[in-house]
């Protein structure tokens, strides 16, 4: 993992604390039992304070997968 | 704290063995990630026990308050929001604002605020409160511009002010301080206004943060320290008495040296409310006397005590007056204007608390003010409280009539006419029991400190008891200065908690406390939870002394040792029990 990935494998880490550090990177909402609109909530709060971004209404609905976060970090910080 | 930080600490493994702190939270909003923090602030105030916050249902304030009296937590947290008052008066309701609404708005939440106080008062019965008043800035409800106060808003500010006022005659309920709350948080650095719309939380992550940690200190304050040492050259006034002569000090506008006053004010005040204040300054004794005499200083002479003047180390004198007080330097400020002063003190005196006096800086001394009133601020005002300063003095009386009298301390006892209360109610439980398990060092069974909410559940054990020990002689009353916690079972009584106030020491209460328990609970034996700490060898030596041997975790005296150790009563003993 790079350092931006690490860092929001610790964001997740934080929310999910049972999540494998293993399995993170293929951690999705639609794949995994537990995971709550709380936890995404939670998580994008976490993002949010972590990454000093601002994530929208129109963002959350978008792919809560560690990857499509990811993305979404990605494009925020390249803006 | 960060909410990162915030979840790593609630998502720890918690400890095994002491039962969960049970704490609810009421509030309408969603308490989302206030929950988060508030728990973890608590997690770090309650170190050795996991922490449960139940929450109550969404939009519905005055239920979850009433829902409090189900669940008796050990303590509850309510938040309250505009909105609580008049959903209009919140962004998620379209509700009108149009001008002939205004008056009804304003009734409804005069009308809600009253609702509210019975319900809140009424669920004090069950668990401490802690309450916060609306702290988000008011919507723009009014006809009026942002600039002008319009009648709605002070009348409405009025209402939940008054609220306040009303809950905090209670004893059980704190409320949080706007006031310290605007000195870390401008309003509009609160509100997010994009969360409560999508998920109902209304607070920036930074403020939620910050109240949290504000509640969590409502919930468990920190133990208020006993007592101040100050210099008073550039201090208690401006000026070096040796050098500018009695007429020559100051502390008065007309001088610039008016903050010299309000720091004698300050001393006053904690004076008055129980704080020990001492003088060490470098000075003819004689010269300190005459301008006590003399100049009509806002600290009365009377207030000082000990008083030490003269030309050694300062150290020295706090060395002395630690003693005349028998507390410990980790309890105490000194204020000294002098670095090098403060530098030697906190050489000889580790753990006392050195603050400089800023003299020649007035905005640094009323922070300085400030800082004193933190390290000295208390929840309520206590009876022992009004008593302390004088019964130092008598104390000190009592000790030199004892040493020139020659007689032994039993006789001595009789001849001071000692009387002893014991007091075994539990409930209401007595905010001085709890004062005393969590500031006595040296009288100290095992060191253990514990808040108000786990007595409340501790207490509630039937096996359990409490007794309260007060006393009084000849030379003045000293109040509620010891207590004695356990359980009975069978014929054999657990000692868990027993402090006793170093006020109270060299009167053999400790003897008489254990005489009083083996004849109340009529038990064989009583077993002691023992432990060794740094401050604690005032009672490991009385226990050395009555077991015949050092004490340890479990140590049990049997009755027949006691009473072949101490076959005497000294005091006249009154038995009172509220149940």
């Amino acid at each position: 993992m790079n350092e931006l990935e690490t860092r929001l494998a610790t964001c997740f880490k934080s929310v999910l604390p049972d999540l494998p550090l293993a399995d993170i990177q293929n951690a999705n909402p639609d794949s995994m039992e537990g995971w709550d609109s709380v936890d995404i909530v939670t998580l994008f709060a976490v993002i949010e304070e972590e990454f000093g971004i601002e994530i929208s209404i129109d963002d959350i609905k978008l792919d809560h997968s560690f990857r499509g976060i990811l993305s979404c970090i990605r494009a925020k910080q390249q803006k | 704290m960060k909410l990162i930080d915030a979840l790593n600490i609630v998502h720890q493994r918690p400890p095994e063995g002491e039962s969960p702190c049970l704490i609810y939270l009421a509030s309408g909003f969603n308490p989302l990630h206030f929950r988060t923090f508030l728990a973890a602030e608590l997690s770090l105030v309650f170190k050795n026990r996991a922490v449960e916050l139940e929450t109550g249902l969404y939009g519905d304030l005055p239920g979850n308050i009433e829902r409090l009296s189900n669940i008796e937590p050990e303590s509850g947290v309510i938040m309250l929001e505009w909105s609580d008052l008049d959903a209009r008066l919140g962004i998620r309701s379209l509700g009108s604002w149009a001008p002939n609404v205004l008056p009804a708005i304003l009734s409804n939440a005069r009308a809600r605020a009253e609702q509210i106080e019975e319900i809140i008062i009424k669920a004090g019965r069950y668990a401490p409160l802690v309450v916060c008043l609306p702290t988000l800035p008011l919507l723009p409800v009014s006809f009026t511009p942002t600039w002008h106060a319009s009648a709605l808003e002070l009348e409405l500010k009025v209402c939940v002010e008054s609220l306040g006022a009303q809950l905090a005659q209670s004893p059980r309920i704190r409320i949080v301080s706007s006031e310290y709350i605007n000195s870390l948080c401008p309003p509009a650095e609160r509100w997010n206004l994009n969360t409560e719309l999508s998920t109902g939380f209304p607070y920036r992550l930074q403020y939620a943060s910050l109240l949290a940690g504000a509640m969590a200190r409502l919930i468990s304050p920190p133990q208020p320290l006993k007592g101040l040492i100050t210099d008073l050259d550039d201090a208690v006034w401006r000026g070096i008495l040796g050098e500018d002569g009695v007429d020559g000090i100051s502390w008065d506008l007309n001088c610039r040296s008016h903050m010299h006053g309000a720091y004698q004010r300050m001393l006053q005040a904690l004076s008055a409310s129980g704080v020990l204040i001492a003088a060490a300054t470098k000075n003819d004794p004689q010269l300190v006397e005459e301008a006590f005499q003399k100049r009509q200083f806002f600290l009365p002479r009377d207030a000082i005590f000990p008083l030490e003047a003269n030309w050694r180390p300062k150290s020295e004198s706090v060395e002395r007056i630690l003693k005349a007080w028998n507390v410990g330097a980790d309890s105490v400020v000194f204020v000294d204007d002098s670095p090098l002063e403060l530098a030697e003190v906190a050489v000889a005196h580790p753990g006392i608390k050195c603050l400089q006096f800023p003299a020649k800086d007035q905005v640094e001394i009323n922070h300085l003010l400030l800082t004193l009133r933190d390290l000295f601020g208390k929840n309520v005002l206590l009876e022992e409280d009004l008593m302390r300063v004088k019964s130092v003095r008598q104390g000190h009386q009592q000790q030199q009539d004892r040493k020139q009298s020659g007689v032994t301390p039993g006789q001595f006892l009789k001849l001071a006419e000692a009387e002893i209360d014991f007091h075994f109610g539990k409930t209401p439980l007595d905010p001085r029991a709890i004062e005393l398990v969590n500031k006595t060092n040296q009288f100290n069974l095992n060191g253990i400190r514990k808040p108000e909410a786990y007595w409340q559940t501790w207490l509630k054990n039937p096996d359990s008891f409490l007794m309260l020990v007060s006393y009084k002689d000849k030379y003045g009353p000293l109040g509620k200065i010891a207590v004695v916690a356990g359980r009975r079972i069978g014929r054999k009584l657990f000692v868990d908690f027993w402090v006793m106030s170093c006020r109270a020491f060299s009167r053999q209460i400790e003897h008489r406390c254990l005489q009083e328990l083996y004849s109340r609970f009529d038990v064989d034996e009583i077993e002691f939870d023992f432990a060794a700490t740094d401050r604690n060898k005032v009672l490991e030596a009385f226990l050395n002394d009555m077991l015949g041997e050092p004490p340890f975790p479990g140590c049990i005296l049997r009755r027949a040792l006691f009473l072949a150790k101490f076959p005497q009563k000294f005091h006249d003993v009154e038995e009172f029990t509220y149940e």
